[in-house]
């Protein structure tokens, strides 16, 4: 079911959790509300459920304005971060109370419950436990199973992988994005995490201070970050950003970056750049590093090294810069080695004082 | 289990030392509800006479003429007494400290300001206005006045306790329930009120066993015989200081203790889950 969120606010007091947000989420989407603790995300999540009212604005479900419409009535499934099982149930009965609050026939229910059981891939053995004595990758599989089994029209994922330990994270993160692709349902999923946003998501809106900053795939996300703000937020290790003046001396013109050193590029960027103080951005990958002297390279040291298996990630100083740069595993360097330094032109993000992109 | 540093055999022996008046004055009870009579500390000959008064209708000479009810009715007034007021405390507090845990109405905070105030109130400070109010009503001497006078001094404490044991449940669950498909009603008898079930048994054994014990009110709000309670009625039999007779009070205390007793054995590790709070998933 297509969703649209219209002007949409929510107001604690003078708090502003939700501020005029605009928002469409396509039927069968997997869209991703990203961004750090206290955003308002969580918050608009629940508003599409219906657990808040919306102080201003309007919820579209189809053509359909629901902003009155009690939680029950809507055809969402939930999934919460804390999972939010009923502890004084069985497996079984968790994952049947939609059903029986439905009034289905007992047959009915038993069919759907090991119907959705095994849906989910969750031992049939479980069903007679109660939710304490699952781990929990097994709650998070009831949690899901209880969600869908009333077949919604829509799926809410409230950081459904947070509690889970690192590995186990990666098993349900393809699971669930499995999982939307088979059925088709409208999903939105809640995370503070950029990389379970990157990649879950089919889009991902990015979100801070209660206002949607991006909107977009994660491929845009990542290439085309709108503000210094998503820049700094999608990607790890985060971009490299900075302070940087333009310039021009008899080689023509330059950017200087951070007042340590100066960046070349070719004659047409400059058309655009047309304010003196800019920041510049680039990402780690694109920053090469030699470990020979050239004219066009810049000299740095290294500052500090941190494997990171497949590469290593190196702190490197310039002047009062320091910059990340991701090398190749089988680099040997160590703190204080001197290394040249090569930024891909093609690859590097301008952004106004404000912190608005520059389209180049 | 951890020691915290108190070893040995001189702990035991202090408390042992501290409760034996208690102890030896329950043993002096047991044992002059069976004897003869007692000297001091020592029976005098072993008889079941002391506990005729389970069969008979007893009569006191100073009441020559009157007729007691027998301890069944007794009884039945406390057991109806303590369960009234058990009732009407667990329902009006599983509502009240719902709606203080988790609904935001104008006056909350003052009204949960106030419960606690009241909680600290001396009661007896109010028996003049209760009589007033409990005769314009027409509950003067009858038993439902009495329950309804002890379950307004019993509820600051219950809400209180109840709504501690609501905060303990996490919002996540209560939605879910409603995202499920449950009415805020219906969310509250099918979720919330089996997840703090722990807290209303304590809260009812804990209510009927003061209840059960109680005296000033039933004793000033109810002066008919019919309606009396055992603690009334025990009373009663120690009215006039020179007749006592020791063996049959002994036998009505200890009659009147053993449903305490043994709700104690049962109920213990429920009792304490007042004063710790919460619930375990």
């Amino acid at each position: 079911m297509r969703i649209l969120l219209e002007n949409l606010s929510k107001h604690f007091g003078k708090v502003r959790a939700v501020d005029s947000l605009n928002l469409e989420i396509k039927e069968g989407e997997f869209l991703v509300l990203l961004g750090p603790s206290g955003c308002g995300k969580t918050t608009t999540l629940l508003l599409i459920a219906g657990l808040y009212k919306p102080t201003s604005g309007n919820i579209y479900f189809g053509e359909k304005i629901v902003n009155n419409l009690s939680p029950k009535d809507r055809g969402i499934g939930m999934v919460f971060q804390s999972y939010a099982l009923y502890p004084h149930m069985n497996v079984y009965e968790n994952i049947a109370f939609p059903l029986t609050l439905m009034k289905k026939s007992k047959s009915e229910i038993d069919k759907m419950v090991r119907e959705i059981v095994k849906f989910v891939q969750l031992d049939e053995e479980l069903l007679e436990r109660r939710p304490g004595q699952l781990s929990g990758g097994q709650q998070q599989r009831v949690a899901l199973a209880r969600a869908l089994v009333k077949g919604p029209n829509i799926l809410l994922l409230d950081e459904p992988l947070s509690n889970l330990d690192a590995k186990l994270r990666l098993i349900m993160r393809t699971e669930i994005k499995h999982l939307q692709k088979q059925l088709g349902i409208t999903t939105i999923l809640v995370t503070h995490d950029q990389v379970e946003a990157m990649t879950m998501g089919d889009r991902i809106a990015l979100m801070q201070h209660g206002k949607i900053q991006q909107v977009g795939t994660p491929d845009e996300l990542y290439n085309q970050p709108i503000n210094l703000f998503t820049a700094g937020f999608i990607g790890s290790p985060p971009m490299n950003i900075y302070n940087s003046k333009i310039g021009k001396d008899d080689e023509g013109y330059y950017v200087l970056v951070e007042e340590s050193f100066k960046l070349r590029f070719p004659e047409k960027i400059f058309r655009e750049l047309k304010e003196e103080n800019i920041f510049l951005g680039i990402r780690p990958e694109h920053v090469s590093i030699s470990l020979q002297p050239s004219n066009n390279l810049i000299s740095g040291i290294v500052y500090v090294t941190e494997p990171l298996g497949r590469e290593v990630l190196l702190n490197i100083q310039v002047g009062k810069v320091l910059l990340k740069s991701i090398a190749p595993q089988n680099i040997k360097l160590s703190s204080g080695d001197k290394v040249w330094i090569n930024f891909d032109v093609n690859y590097c993000h301008f952004f106004d004082k404000d912190g608005n992109r520059i389209k180049i | 289990m951890e020691n915290y540093g108190f070893k040995g055999p001189i702990p035991i022996i202090i408390l042992i030392l501290i409760c034996l008046p208690i102890i030896i004055l329950y043993g002096w009870l047991i044992l002059s509800s069976f004897a003869v009579r007692m000297e001091g500390l020592k029976p005098y000959g072993w008889t079941l006479n002391n506990w005729k008064f389970l069969l008979e209708k007893p009569t006191f000479f100073w009441q020559a003429g009157e007729e007691n009810p027998n301890i069944w009715v007794y009884t039945f007034n406390t057991l109806l007494y303590s369960l009234g007021i058990t009732i009407f405390t667990i329902f009006i507090c599983t509502t009240a400290g719902y709606a203080i845990s988790r609904l935001s109405f104008r006056g909350r905070r003052p009204l949960l300001a106030l419960t606690i105030i009241l909680h600290s109130f001396p009661s007896i400070t109010l028996l003049v206005g209760i009589f007033v109010v409990l005769l314009f009503l027409g509950l003067y001497d009858r038993l439902l006045g009495v329950i309804l006078v002890r379950v307004a001094l019993q509820l600051p404490f219950g809400i209180w306790i109840m709504k501690g044991f609501f905060d303990s449940i996490s919002w996540d669950v209560e939605m879910a329930s409603l995202v499920d498909g449950c009415s805020r009603l219906k969310t509250w008898y099918k979720i919330m009120l089996p997840l703090v079930s722990p807290g209303i048994l304590a809260l009812s054994v804990f209510t009927f066993l003061s209840g059960w014990g109680d005296f000033l009110f039933p004793y000033i709000f109810i002066p008919s015989k019919t309606s009396q309670t055992l603690s009334v009625y025990l009373r009663s039999l120690t009215a006039d200081v020179r007749f006592v007779d020791y063996g049959l009070v002994t036998a009505v205390g200890l009659y009147y203790m053993i449903p305490i007793i043994l709700l104690y054995i049962f109920a213990q590790k429920y009792l304490l889950n007042i004063y710790t709070g919460g619930t375990k998933g």
